[in-house]
């Protein structure tokens, strides 16, 4: 057997044994370095949490969205509806567009106030560019042109049917005095805040876009929805849109997004986000090594009369070394792990509350362990080195 | 297998050099029983510290087993301490938190035994110097007398070519002290081992085949007449 395991192991035996001694001090130092690393894991798994959640509503929607809109500062008046109802045919890159007219209004069902909201002129690509189902009637389709017909939004049919309303289909609702027949109700729509356009279907009324044009006060059409065909990169999407537009509207200046970009972007600022809160996990962290640190300086200072007999029996500086550094790195590991099923709590309570789906993130938990041993190695150098370098002589008589 | 010429040790205190150790010559040989006696103050825990690779003189050589230690490091000092040097200090210096047992195995682990191998031997001296029945004691269990032949057992699992004792009997009462002195004499004659015993007390003094004396830095030894520092 080899004289460094002989003496490592006898010190790992002895670190754990004076570790249950010093109960007290022993229990404050894992509280500092459980708490440090328990945060470092609630902050990094929720900012992994954030991305994914943010990635997932995404993907719900489809990540080949591309929205258009006029540029802010663009000396045209608006996108024009006829060239909007284009796009689609004419653009090869895209396979359906949605264009929106909206304005606002307030909604009467038999006399009684049932909400405002937006008012939405739209065609019937709409919804299945932004995935709307319905759970009763049909969706507005490009016969009911300049029809006053209406789809009503979840929210909405649910405050009719309050007011009163047991079929809502072939009801009228009126919009800011304007009577309108509802021929669809929409399903319950979850609105994706990551999305670069706000759809917020759950509140809403939609209208043929030709009826909007008469009654909203709007210049045009507000904002173009459109999907990219499969396989096609988003920026060839993007530079077909600008050139259908240029000939037809020459001074129209666009601003286009796309989701990919977008979740692009999202990637950065999230993985910024993370960094951040990782970093401000980290200073509990760091209070917590010198919690640790602390702890080791006292424990040499009570054993300098233990150290100088062992070193008077034989043992080596380093062999000094070894023993008061494993102590520190057992205090930090199991500080570690328990800091680890603290970190994990935490976010699994947050996650509850704000209806996030909980995930354990791998690479937080390997990373909390590491950071855990690196903070007692760092730590726990100086107090291990202090006591190694302590004087047999004055230790023995007591000095 | 010790020898010791012209040892010198000063400690700076602020502006003020004292000289503690004034030119010591010293020879121990295998299987002596010595004693160096001297009052307080003279220099004599200076000299062991020294004899046991724990000091550095200032001056001087100190050769053991034909090899001059004066300018090994650290490391080698500390392993040449762990293999040749057995130590018995006047307050045991017995870690309060091991076992008799465990106390008397820690030179082997720092020899890098295995574990049953160190606990054969440890039990072994143990019940050489009578304490079979208290191998699983802590020393707060134990008697003064107790603690200390654990204290030599500790310094003799090794089989070190030298048992230093630093008042081994200070800290008992004259019965224990006798005891203690007679398992030292014991294992001089019987096992030969070389045992230099540093003291105050005469009558301990007394019971050494070789008696030294230490006074104002300076090693004397009356009988032989040989080891005039001056």
């Amino acid at each position: 057997m080899s004289r460094t395991f002989s003496v490592l192991s006898a010190n790992a035996r002895e670190a754990a044994e004076s570790l249950r001694r010093a109960r007290l001090r022993t229990v404050l130092g894992l509280v500092g370095v459980m708490i440090g690393i328990s945060s470092v894991i609630a902050m990094v798994s929720l900012g992994e949490i954030a991305r994914e959640q943010a990635r997932k509503q995404f993907e719900a929607l489809g990540t080949d969205i591309v929205v258009v809109r006029k540029a802010v500062g663009s000396g045209a008046k608006a996108i024009d509806l006829p060239n909007a109802l284009q796009v689609a045919a004419a653009v090869p890159s895209i396979t359906e567009a949605a264009p929106r007219i909206s304005g606002r209004g307030t909604f009467r069902f038999a006399g009684r106030k049932v909400g405002g909201g937006a008012v939405q002129g739209v065609t019937r690509s709409f919804a299945s560019v932004n995935r709307l189902t319905l759970q009763e009637g049909r969706f507005i389709s490009d016969l009911d042109a300049d029809r006053y017909w209406c789809v009503v939004g979840a929210g909405v049919a649910e405050a009719m049917r309050g007011a009163g309303a047991d079929r809502l289909a072939g009801s009228l609702l009126e919009v800011d005095e304007v009577l309108f027949t509802v021929v669809g109700v929409l399903d319950d729509k979850e609105e994706s805040y990551a999305l670069p356009v706000q759809v917020n279907a759950n509140k809403s009324v939609f209208v043929p876009i030709t009826t909007a044009q008469r009654i909203v006060p709007a210049p045009g059409v507000e904002v173009v929805i459109a999907r990219s065909r499969a396989g096609v990169h988003y920026g060839t999407a993007v530079a077909d849109i600008r050139s259908f537009f240029r000939k037809r509207a020459p001074g129209l200046g666009l601003d286009i997004v796309t989701a990919k970009e977008l979740i692009a972007r999202m990637e950065v600022q999230m993985g910024i986000f993370t960094l951040l809160l990782g970093a401000v996990g980290s200073i509990s962290l760091i209070v917590g090594g010198i919690g640790i640190m602390n702890i080791m300086l006292v424990s040499v200072a009570e054993r300098r009369a233990e150290i100088a007999i062992r070193r008077a029996l034989g043992a080596r500086q380093r062999d000094i070394r070894s023993q008061f550094l494993i102590e520190s790195v057992i205090l930090t590991i199991i500080g570690g792990m328990l800091g680890i099923a603290l970190g994990l709590a935490a976010t699994w309570t947050i996650c509850r509350f704000t209806d996030w789906d909980f995930l354990i993130s791998g690479l937080s938990v390997a990373s909390g362990l590491g950071t855990a041993a690196a903070v007692g190695l760092f730590f726990g150098f100086q107090p291990a080195h202090q006591a190694s370098r302590l004087d047999p002589i004055a230790g023995l008589q007591g000095k | 297998m010790l020898k010791l010429t012209g040892i010198r040790r000063s400690y700076r205190i602020g502006p003020v050099t004292t000289e503690i150790l004034r030119g010591v010559d010293l020879e121990v040989h295998a299987g002596d029983l010595m004693s160096i006696m001297g009052p307080s103050g003279s220099g004599k825990t200076t000299l062991m510290n020294i004899v046991g690779l724990l000091d550095r003189p200032t001056s001087g050589a100190c050769i053991l087993d034909g090899r001059d230690v004066s300018g090994l490091r650290d490391d080698e000092l500390s392993a040449l301490r762990n293999r040749h040097i057995g130590f018995v200090f006047q307050s045991f210096h017995l870690l309060p938190q091991l076992t008799a047992l465990e106390n008397v195995c820690l030179p082997l682990v720092y020899r890098g035994a295995g574990r049953p191998e160190m606990r054969r031997h440890a039990q072994a001296i143990l019940e050489r110097v009578g304490m079979a029945e208290r191998t699983g004691h802590r020393p707060d269990q134990l008697s003064g007398g107790q603690k200390q032949r654990v204290a030599i057992a500790r310094a003799l699992v090794g089989e070190p070519a030298l048992l230093l004792a630093d008042e081994p009997t200070g800290a008992l009462d004259a019965d224990t002290a006798g005891e203690v002195m007679a398992l030292l004499r014991q294992l001089n004659a019987e096992r030969g081992i070389t045992i230099l015993i540093i003291t105050h007390d005469p009558s301990v003094a007394g019971q050494c085949a070789r008696q030294t004396r230490i006074r104002d830095g300076r090693l004397f030894e009356p009988k032989a007449a040989a080891a005039d520092g001056a």
